[in-house]
């Protein structure tokens, strides 16, 4: 009840590692997210996009998770971006310093149309 | 001096308390109580996001570190409306203090990156988000941190 409320599924949108979370970061999160990463990055995912759904809930242990996720990228020579979250958490990320990592968009859609300027 | 007029003074009908068990969770039941109570108090939604953040905080790291996830042990939680904002006390039970050098982290993302560890951002939430933070010792021997949040006119 209190515990895990957080779903993870994974799609392709023109060539887009979508990973969607709808529910709540926490540290109960960890290894959906890291395995929802590790299944698009064995696929060979070049561009990630981390859509957010209905996230009421975003803590530090969650903060840390997502900071693993950028180094990962980063580490994997991937881009990153994030989009649907709420005004509340995109200052959070900001503040945190992700935003240096990964752009951070408002829908799925102007995300997917951001990583147009990656494709040669 | 009548007690009434003490400023410290607060009526007991303007406090709030919560005891919570010291289980990962219970952490939202203290986000949602001063969430209700700070939409009421008519604070701007934005601040009440800060809020709930910084008591989302205060709590976990009650439950993680201060009370060491014993299920028994409660983090107690006092939220006090005041005319001019809200001032929200979380304390544990101390089974392990907090030393007075990390109420006061400043974490950056590039160091954090190199890190096995990426957390760390809790306090420096707390601290970032309130209008005012303190960190003392709860009359029971444990952690307590002290924060209030303005309400802006």
């Amino acid at each position: 009840m209190l515990e895990d409320d957080l779903t993870v599924t994974t799609r392709d949108q023109d060539g887009v590692a979508i990973i969607d979370l709808v529910g709540d970061v926490t540290t109960f999160a960890e290894d959906k997210i890291n395995n929802a990463y590790r299944e698009v990055t064995n696929t060979g995912a070049r561009f990630v996009l981390l859509n957010f759904r209905q996230n009421d809930y975003i803590n530090s242990a969650g903060i840390a998770i997502l900071i693993g996720i950028v180094t990962e990228v980063n580490r994997n020579n991937q881009k990153l971006a994030v989009s649907g979250l709420s005004q509340h958490f995109q200052k959070i990320f900001r503040m945190v310093g992700l935003a240096q990592y990964a752009d951070i968009y408002q829908t799925e859609e102007e995300a997917l149309s951001g990583f147009d300027r990656f494709r040669g | 001096m009548a007690i009434s007029d003490d400023p410290a003074y607060q009526p007991l009908d303007k406090v709030i308390e919560l005891r919570l068990p010291s289980k990962l969770g219970y952490e939202r039941v203290a986000m949602d109580t001063a969430s209700s109570l700070a939409r009421r108090m008519g604070f701007h939604p934005d601040r009440i996001e800060s809020l709930k953040t910084a008591i989302s905080e205060a709590v976990t790291n009650a439950i993680e570190h201060g009370n060491q996830h014993d299920e028994a042990m409660k983090v107690v939680v006092l939220l006090t409306a005041r005319d001019d904002g809200l001032v929200i006390s979380v304390a544990d039970q101390g089974q392990k203090i907090l030393p007075q050098e990390h109420t006061t982290p400043s974490p950056q993302i590039a160091d954090v990156m190199e890190r096995s560890d990426k957390g760390g951002w809790g306090i420096w939430l707390i601290r970032e988000l309130m209008d005012e933070v303190e960190f003392t010792t709860a009359p029971s021997g444990g952690n307590q941190v002290r924060m209030v949040i303005h309400l802006e006119p």
